[in-house]
């Protein structure tokens, strides 16, 4: 993962966290906040209580003003307005309340005051004419009720008062009638405002205000502007029409709170509530917001020690991961070499093990084709059974490679199981022999005989687990089990139940899980002269997995193992295997003689090789063919003859001394003064590994043929490349060779044709002695002693395998 | 690559604070639309223009000042509590309106509780009834109290001998009209200076599709459309002979000529189809309300009024949902009445007085220092839509025309001294003479006797 995934994953982790934490600081503070607001809302109901008690508190003295006088008049003995004022007078108590009886009857609202006027003291006569506040008021039956004023100046002495009204029936001292008039309580406002003062409570900054039902102040907090709340109200929270009406009738009709801006466009909050027991007055107190919510600056103290303290494990996190790194580096850069050293490895174990390789299966596939002893066969197919079981395994090592690079396919082939189990048996038996191991063989003998599947995997698993059971089997037995039974579901599929017991060593329950790493080696200790590599468990497991199939381990230490799969295979033919041997002895005898494909007397090709036997073995793979093969032992040598003869083909080694392969054909491309600019040119490697095919070509050959070699594919490979002309059928060849033997017998009854080598470095020599001596002999010019030495050599080697052809024939 | 990964890092982490807080402070409050902000940053420079003001006593200083006045609503001044509370925060100022005011000041200055600073205007100086109120005023002129009256008009700055000032001009006021300069713009026409021009204005107005090119309060009060264009040449006249000037108070009918010009040129006014006084009835129910939204129906080239009447357009712009539709620009002219230009009544509309005997005297008097002030009477001003007592009439470009008015032109309130009755008389007569109930003859010779009912 790259490092700024990691980073941003961190910056998201330690994101996602302050972000949890300031939703919980969050709602915390919301919660306290509604906490705050719910006491605030709380405080403004209790104060609403103790204003409306007080208010209720002063209408009922103004009552009791009235009632007097009322009691008087329906005594019969009703009072004048002068006892009236005078009984008042004497009632009230605080200097700072008047009292006012005015006459409504006349609609003149002028009267007498308890308390002289304030710029004459002789004047007690007062007069509402002017004081617009009886409007909303239904004065001639206020009796019972709280029933008081909105502030207004008292007319009397300029002082903002409210005024609680009852109405009275006195008696007109200049008419002698009964009149109706109305008792006025008046109380100065600031003596309310003063109490309120008493009742803010816990809030140092709150601002109680009383408003009537149009919003008119009675009491005016000092930061709510206007004359009027809701005028106030509006100018500074804009707001659709219908929500100003919501506000407006909730403050009318419910007790809550709500946010507002102020005219400093500052959140503040007001509690309203309606005073109990008197219409249309409500109390709104209002305080900034931040004093309901002050206790929130503690949230962001701790969010500032949470943020410091993330950043700081960030950096940690970061200067950690960056450790880790370099380390990473450092490790992945060995890793690198590692691999390289393996590829290396690889291509070199390929190449030094494929060169012997070859000899050995091209020289057996000599007697395979030779030979008519039974014995001598059946020791030969042996032979080529273990060589083409350890190619296999030299080719699963190669592949391996391919499995870890994901390159690695399965092929499907038709395969004759008998000669799969005969490879299998043949590998193991010697193996178990030479250990003094007991193999027995349980084979089902209704297994198909004919089947599909990769034979070569299918073989290298078994052949890994046959072998792994002898080596780690000291004494005892190794037990080869193999059964088939139909496929329930696919009628054209066999399932092949493979099971290898034996009485080795075991394998401890912990190391069962290492057993299919590559290059693991169990309880290494104990198995130190035990050859093997680790990866044959390796590859077997990653086969049966591409096959669809699973091994399994059944051991106890020190007991024995038993390894088991179960594989599906598509049937050819459902003849029954029989009995393994006579199934093996058919095999083999019903194996076809190798038939050579075509022959091409005139074709002549040149193949380059700096081990001598590997040129032997070519040239005798091809020698039905009757091509004219020429040899060399170098890229020097290939060169000169290069320059020298035409060739149709060219074989040309890779890995060579001196001058390899890719450097020789690059001198050769490079080369004008050759007949072969055309000649097709292939290389001929035991270096198989993969990605070879491309590193050829781009080289410059037109294809690459790997060791040992295959006669089928070389004879293929040389069809392809061959002019058609130059190819013709075998008996066709025959036919020819027939005649043409019937005319050298006849000739060389009369003459024989000898043979003369002559070697010297100066070639105008040597042209005027082939010239002088052509006629009569076949002459053969050499430049060096090697060359004449590898010319004598060739003849040998023609010459034997002529002999043994006579013999054969 | 290590520095890059630290400034990925800390930015991420700042981004996500600030983001968070950001979606805290959300939860703190409604989000403030443009007008507020607006608002707010007019508010923080009219705070930094405040902060010239020099401060006399400490800002811990404790008081209480009350202000009472006739305005039932007076948020401009209450603005400058604000603005004044900056300066010192542990005080509080109120603003009470007193019921019937002209009756009950004095009783309110001689009470318990009486004000430390007071509303008085210009007809009250000589009447008996409210000698108290400025008998008991605060020698504004003092230099002890280093109060800047410089920054009032010269005309404003009210001399009550000895150079005693005991008056803060607040607000002042005039008569005019209002102009709707959209439909000028789209007319391609420029606003009448003289009353030629007026009365080729409106046959173009009229040629335009304006039935009426200007309109008014058909009424006799002073916002009323024969006050507010014939009353300033009238004046202007009185100015020029102030010889009739008793004659008038006095209610002479032969003082009745010195109306004749001004009637003269009212009457051709409407006669000449500037003005269609039935529609102005029909249309306009009052001389304040009515006018304004009917102005803001946005169809009214010229609609007279006064300054007074002009403070209530802003308010008013909200609740005319015609102009909240097509809002316009408008501004006030004087009336071009006269030949070579109109008459502009420089008029007083509010004066504060400090009650010497405040038990605040000091910060009340402090107040008005900071109030005495180009900015803060301008800005007082424009917030209440008010013509500026001071010299600078640029904080509201409504009033911006009156800048520079020539001064043989200009009618100051302390150039003529005419009697309430006297100037009843004139109204009468004016709403007479448009009204066809009265020729400008029948007007002149029967000054003094005309009903003002």
């Amino acid at each position: 993962m790259k490092k700024r995934f990691i980073i941003i994953i961190n910056i998201l982790i330690v994101g996602l966290i302050l972000a949890i934490t300031l939703k919980y600081a969050n709602d915390r503070a919301t919660e306290s906040n509604r906490a705050s607001i719910a006491s605030f809302e709380k405080m403004t109901t209790t104060t609403e209580q103790i204003v409306a008690n007080y208010l209720e508190d002063e209408q009922h003295l103004c009552d009791i003003w009235a009632n007097y006088i009322n009691r008087s008049a329906e005594a019969g003995t009703p009072m004048s307005v002068e006892e009236a004022i005078s009984y008042i007078r004497k009632a009230k108590i605080s200097p700072e309340i008047s009292g006012h009886l005015i006459f409504i009857d006349d609609e003149s609202m002028a009267g007498i005051s308890t308390t002289a006027s304030s710029t004459d003291s002789s004047d007690y006569s007062v007069n509402y004419s002017h004081i617009n506040i009886f409007e909303n008021l239904e004065i001639s039956n206020v009796n019972g009720v709280v029933n008081l004023t909105r502030a207004y100046t008292n007319p009397h002495n300029g002082v903002q008062s409210i005024g609680f009204l009852n109405n009275v029936k006195v008696l007109d001292d200049e008419t002698g009638k009964m009149r109706n008039g109305l008792i006025i309580r008046v109380v100065p406002v600031s003596r309310l405002e003063h109490k309120l003062v008493f009742l803010k409570g816990e809030y140092e900054n709150v601002e109680i205000s009383l408003i009537d039902w149009d919003g008119d102040y009675m009491i005016h907090g000092k930061s709510l502007k206007n004359s009027n709340f809701f005028e106030y109200f509006k100018s500074y929270n804009p707001m659709s029409a219908q929500e100003y009406n919501t506000v407006v009738e909730k403050i009318h009709t419910d007790i809550g709170s709500m946010h507002i801006r102020n005219s400093k466009d500052e959140d503040s909050v007001i509690a309203y509530a309606p005073l109990s027991n008197l219409d249309y007055w409500f109390l709104v107190a209002y305080i900034p917001a931040k004093e309901l919510m002050a206790n929130r600056s503690i949230d962001w103290i701790l969010l500032g020690i949470l943020s410091f303290g993330l950043l700081a494990l960030l950096h940690f996190n970061l200067a950690i991961l960056l450790k880790y790194n370099r380390q990473l580096s450092v490790t992945a850069e060995a890793a690198n070499q590692a691999n390289e050293a393996k590829s290396y490895f690889l291509s070199t174990m390929s190449h030094d093990i494929r060169t012997p390789m070859n000899a050995i299966i091209g020289m057996n596939e000599m007697i395979l084709r030779n030979s008519k002893d039974k014995e001598i066969l059946n020791y030969s197919e042996n032979i080529r059974a273990a060589g083409n079981t350890l190619l296999g395994i030299i080719n699963d090592i190669l592949d391996f490679s391919k499995i870890e690079a994901g390159k690695m396919e399965i092929i499907n082939v038709e395969y004759n199981f008998a000669s799969l189990l005969n490879d299998l048996v043949n590998m193991v038996q010697r193996k178990a022999d030479e250990k003094g191991l007991t193999f027995k063989l349980d084979v089902d003998r209704n297994i198909p005989l004919v089947l599909q599947g990769d034979e070569i995997r299918i073989k290298q698993v078994i052949t890994n687990i046959l072998s792994n059971a002898v080596k780690y089997t000291k004494e005892g037995e190794v037990v080869f089990s193999i059964s088939g039974s139909k496929c329930q579901d696919e009628p054209d599929y066999v399932n092949l139940q493979v099971r290898v017991k034996d009485t080795g060593v075991g394998i401890k329950k912990e190391d069962l899980d290492r057993l299919f790493g590559a290059f693991e080696r169990i309880d290494e200790k104990r198995n130190r002269n035990i050859e093997g590599t680790g990866l044959g468990m390796a590859i077997a497991q990653s086969f049966l997995n591409m096959m669809g199939s699973r091994m399994q381990v059944e051991s106890e230490y020190g007991v024995g193992s038993v390894f088991s799969f179960e594989l599906k295979q598509k049937v050819v033919k459902w003849e029954p295997l029989g009995e393994f041997d006579t199934a093996v002895q058919r095999f083999l005898s019903e194996r076809e003689i190798y038939q050579v494909q075509f022959a091409a007397p005139k074709a002549r090709i040149l193949v380059v090789d700096d081990n001598e036997i590997n040129l032997k073995v070519f040239v005798s793979l091809l020698s039905e063919t009757k091509m004219q093969i020429d040899t060399a032992d170098s890229g020097d040598a290939c060169i000169a003859l290069f320059k020298r003869n035409f060739y149709d083909v060219i074989f040309l080694d890779h890995m060579m001394p001196d001058k390899d392969g890719i450097e020789t054909i690059r001198e050769m491309k490079a080369c004008t003064d050759t007949p072969n600019q055309k000649t097709p040119v292939i290389c001929l490697t035991a270096n198989a590994i993969s990605g070879m095919r491309e590193t050829y070509t781009n080289a410059g050959f037109d294809d690459y043929l790997t060791k040992p070699i295959d006669t089928n594919k070389l004879e293929t490979m040389l069809l392809t490349y061959l002019p058609s002309d130059m190819v013709m059928k075998v008996e066709d060849l025959m036919e020819e060779e027939k005649n043409e033997s019937e005319a050298v017998i006849e000739k060389n009854g009369a003459e024989k044709v000898q043979s003369i080598l002559v070697l010297s470095e100066d070639v105008g020599f040597l042209k005027s002695i082939r010239n002088r001596l052509s006629g009569k002999y076949n002459v053969v010019l050499v430049k060096s002693e090697e060359q004449a030495l590898a010319y004598l050599q060739k003849q040998e080697a023609i010459e034997q395998i002529d002999e043994e052809r006579r013999e054969h024939e | 690559m290590n520095r890059l990964i630290k400034k990925i890092a800390s930015l991420g982490l700042v981004s996500v604070l600030v983001l968070s807080a950001a979606g805290c402070g959300q939860s703190n409050g409604q989000s403030k639309n443009k007008s507020q902000n607006s608002g707010q940053s007019k508010e923080q420079s009219q705070a930094e223009v405040s902060k010239e003001f020099s401060p006399k006593y400490s800002a811990d200083t404790e008081y209480k000042i009350s202000v009472v006045g006739t305005y039932s609503n007076f948020e401009s001044l209450e603005s400058e509590f604000e603005r004044f509370y900056e300066h010192y925060p542990k005080g509080e100022i109120e603003y009470t309106y007193l019921d019937d005011y002209s009756n009950t000041i004095d009783q309110a200055l001689a009470g318990q509780e009486p004000p430390d600073i007071y509303v008085v205007q210009p007809w009250m100086y000589g009447d008996e009834r409210y000698d108290s109120l400025f008998d008991g005023a605060e020698v504004l002129s003092d230099p002890e109290l280093e109060i800047d009256l410089d920054c009032i008009r010269s005309s404003f700055r009210w001399d009550m001998g000895e150079g005693k000032i005991l008056t803060l001009p607040v607000f002042a006021t005039s008569y005019g009209m209002l102009v709707n300069m959209d439909i000028f713009e789209k007319e391609g026409l420029e606003v009448p200076k003289t009353f030629e021009e007026l009365k080729d204005t409106c046959d173009k107005l009229k040629a335009a599709g304006y039935d009426s090119p200007v309109m008014g309060s058909n009424t006799s009060t002073t916002p009323g459309i024969g006050y507010s264009f014939a009353y300033p040449m009238f004046a202007k006249t009185i100015k020029d002979d102030r010889s009739v000037e008793d004659d008038l108070n006095n209610l002479e009918p032969p003082a009745g000529e010195a109306l004749r010009t001004s009637l003269t040129r009212l009457k051709e006014f409407v006669d000449n189809g500037c003005i269609d006084i039935d529609k102005c009835t029909a249309e306009i129910e009052d001389d304040y309300n009515a006018v304004i939204m009917r102005f803001f129906e946005g169809d009214v080239p010229m609609m007279l009024c006064s300054g007074d009447v002009v403070s209530g357009t802003k308010k008013r712009e909200s609740k005319s949902e015609a102009f909240e539709a097509n809002p316009f620009e408008y501004d006030f002219y004087v009336a071009p009445s006269g030949d070579e230009g109109g008459y502009y009544m420089d008029s007083i509309s509010l004066l504060f007085c400090v009650n010497k005997n405040s038990e605040s005297l000091d910060m009340t008097n402090e107040f008005i220092r900071f109030l005495a002030n180009e900015q803060e009477l301008g800005l007082m001003a424009q917030e209440k839509r008010l013509i500026t007592p001071t010299k600078d009439y640029s904080l509201d470009e409504v009033y911006a025309s009156l800048a520079d008015f020539p001064e043989d032109r200009t009618v100051n309130f302390r150039d003529i001294e005419i009697m309430d009755t006297a100037v009843k008389q004139f109204r009468a007569a004016a709403y007479g003479v448009i009204n066809g109930e009265m020729t400008v003859d029948e007007a002149v010779e029967n000054y003094g006797t005309i009903s003002t009912d």
